[in-house]
């Protein structure tokens, strides 16, 4: 009896103890993350669930993450100080070309979590990295998909509900539970991207825009809960597997097994900056 | 002091005493049938198919090796098997979702609820919840120290190893490592501790005692490699790593992670066991639905056992 009330308090202690530590963390710093676009819709709720995520591995490594959401024009206009450790735009891609025009030259790292325009890519802007697959990724894997299925009408996404492999189970089931509706290919996009920046300044230990940029562009590898390291090209697009889907269901993965190396990434969409003079 | 050593003796006496009889069985957790498999591994057969609770994945041994504890993520319980009679003794509530647990060697289970990021402390016998921990997304690796000092958690979406001080579950340090870091393990010595990291495709040695890393090698050169179960053989120089889709075991020098081999298992290798005397490994074989018997001196699998639907996790009582 004696031995259990001691081991009760040892218990008691020690989630006495470990309330004290959490509810004490040491003085955080605030990354300052700009949102541009609308502050609504699926794109959106993935960027607040990234946000939220962020701010778990910040209780570790000592950041807070508050996204400002700003006007795309507003923000053209801005003279901003400090500069923001990174931009998210879901914005039209003309909007998009005017940002990386303004903010490569200040090393800000631009995330376009909304447009597949391969324009876009194969301008290889400074600065700018794109989270969403481009037009031809979509294309290059049906296009792999039909070569198993002739006949397939298949559509190729960056996500799907109902996928569960590599974890995938678990990020549905947070957004779910976050945002009371499915996990789409705009969320996935918008998610990644606050992913992403939290973890390259949990590893760098710097809110400083250009070092966070030149980590994401040469030493990030993100798991997207796709399965495999995701980097980056030096086209900016984000390299990562798709979720082939046909009339609304999950039915397989690209890049296509069977038909090419699927531990290759780059047989999907344009590989390199390099390759459009190739073409 | 010396008093207190005195009791420590007599209770390590004790439960030497208390250890019965090992029965020689392999027991494996099979994710998609809620059953675990029981293996005799004097002839590799399997002598009996137990319906346990909704999705079991993690397994571990109570420390007289009476109770096979096994993590039912669906039920939100750890389900407690004996290991003689091999009937479902008992479900303790455990916190939500359950994944990896690891038994300290005071009793008390230490277990990633993937849910909630915490981790709990869970004492079997009274089924009482004694402490929750926060931890990062998706937690589910844990490792204890062998001294018992030190328990591990890894969260798979924040990517670190968790450091907890025992028994009064503070946080020590939180260590970033390659992306999805899985399991952690240490040498019988508590000195060390490995890691593995599924997506980085890499595992990181770390000094236990100053939470430090010493040293991260890839195992890209291994096509296909998902770094999953990891463990040290028995003399402590060599440590296997469960290599996912590789359908392998990569061989590491343990002192210098220098890979010096892969032996070919069944298909995605995830749990591992390895028995007393370090002669075999038994490997989990998830799409395969086997459990592959590794000849560790030869490196070579000698044996494939048919278990249930998508294996997970394995141990010995030998």
């Amino acid at each position: 009896m004696r031995l259990t009330i001691r081991w009760l308090m040892i218990g008691c202690m020690g989630i006495a103890l470990a309330f004290v530590c959490w509810a004490n963390p040491s003085v955080a710093q605030d990354v300052p993350l700009i949102y541009t676009g609308v502050p609504e819709g699926s794109v959106w709720l993935g960027v607040k669930l990234g946000e939220h995520e962020s701010n778990i591995l910040g209780r570790f490594t000592g950041q807070t993450y508050a996204i400002k959401t700003m006007d795309p024009e507003a923000l053209l206009n801005a003279n901003l100080e400090p500069l923001p450790t990174a931009i998210i735009a879901a914005t039209d891609v003309e909007h998009l070309r005017k940002l990386s025009a303004k903010f490569a030259p200040l090393g800000v790292a631009v995330f376009n979590v909304a447009s597949d325009d391969e324009a876009l890519r194969q301008a290889c802007l400074p600065g700018l990295l794109h989270t969403p697959p481009s037009a031809r990724m979509k294309a290059d894997a049906v296009a792999q998909w039909q070569k198993k299925h002739p006949e397939a009408k298949v559509e190729a996404w960056a996500w799907h509900p109902d996928f569960e492999k590599f974890a995938g189970r678990d990020l549905n089931n947070r957004f779910r539970k976050a945002h009371q509706v499915p996990m789409d290919s705009e969320a996935w996009s918008g998610w990644a991207a606050l992913k992403m920046v939290s973890e390259s300044v949990a590893r760098t230990q710097s809110i400083n825009p250009q070092q966070i940029l030149t980590y994401l562009r040469e030493e990030m590898e993100f798991d997207g809960h796709k399965g495999m390291p995701q980097t980056f090209r030096d086209t900016g697009q984000l390299r990562q597997p798709l979720l082939m889907v046909m009339a609304g269901k999950l039915v397989g993965e690209a890049p296509v097994l069977g038909v090419v190396d699927t531990s290759n990434l780059d047989s999907l969409g344009l590989p390199s900056c390099k390759a459009i003079t190739k073409q | 002091m010396k008093a207190l050593t005195g009791v420590m003796i007599l209770c390590i006496a004790l439960a030497g005493k208390a250890m019965a009889e090992p029965t020689y069985r392999i027991f494996v957790t099979n994710e998609k049938d809620n059953t675990v498999s029981v293996i005799d591994s004097r002839t590799n057969k399997v002598e009996a198919t137990i319906k346990v609770g909704h999705r079991p994945r993690g397994i571990g041994l109570s420390p007289d090796h009476a109770s096979v504890y096994i993590a039912l993520g669906e039920d939100n319980a750890i389900g407690v098997i004996d290991t003689k009679t091999l009937k479902v003794v008992k479900s303790i509530p455990s916190g939500s979702d359950p994944e990896a647990f690891a038994v300290h060697p005071n009793g008390h289970i230490y277990l990633s609820n993937e849910d909630a990021n915490l981790a709990s402390v869970l004492d079997p016998v009274s089924g009482e919840l004694l402490a929750e921990i926060p931890v990062g997304i998706e937690p589910e690796g844990v490792g204890i120290t062998p001294d018992g000092k030190r328990v591990m958690v890894t969260s798979e979406s924040t990517n670190m190893v968790h450091v907890i001080s025992v028994p009064d579950h503070k946080s020590i340090a939180n260590i970033l490592v390659g992306a999805r870091p899985r399991e952690v393990t240490f040498s019988d010595d508590s000195k060390w501790g490995y890691v593995t990291s599924e997506i980085g495709g890499q595992v990181t040695k770390f000094d236990v005692a100053a939470s430090k890393i010493v040293k991260t090698v890839k195992l890209t050169s291994i096509k296909k490699v998902k770094p999953k179960g990891a463990l040290l053989s028995r003399d402590q120089k060599t440590l296997y790593v469960s290599t996912g889709r590789a359908d392998s075991i990569a061989v590491l020098d343990a002192d210098n992670l220098e890979l010096q081999t892969t032996i070919p298992v069944g298909k995605r290798v995830w749990g591992l066991a390895l028995s007393r005397d370090s002669s075999r490994l038994y490997t989990c074989n998830g799409i395969d639905n086997t459990v592959s018997v590794v000849d560790t001196a030869a490196q070579k699998e000698i044996a494939k056992i048919a278990v249930g639907d998508m294996p997970w996790g394995v141990v010995i009582d030998d």
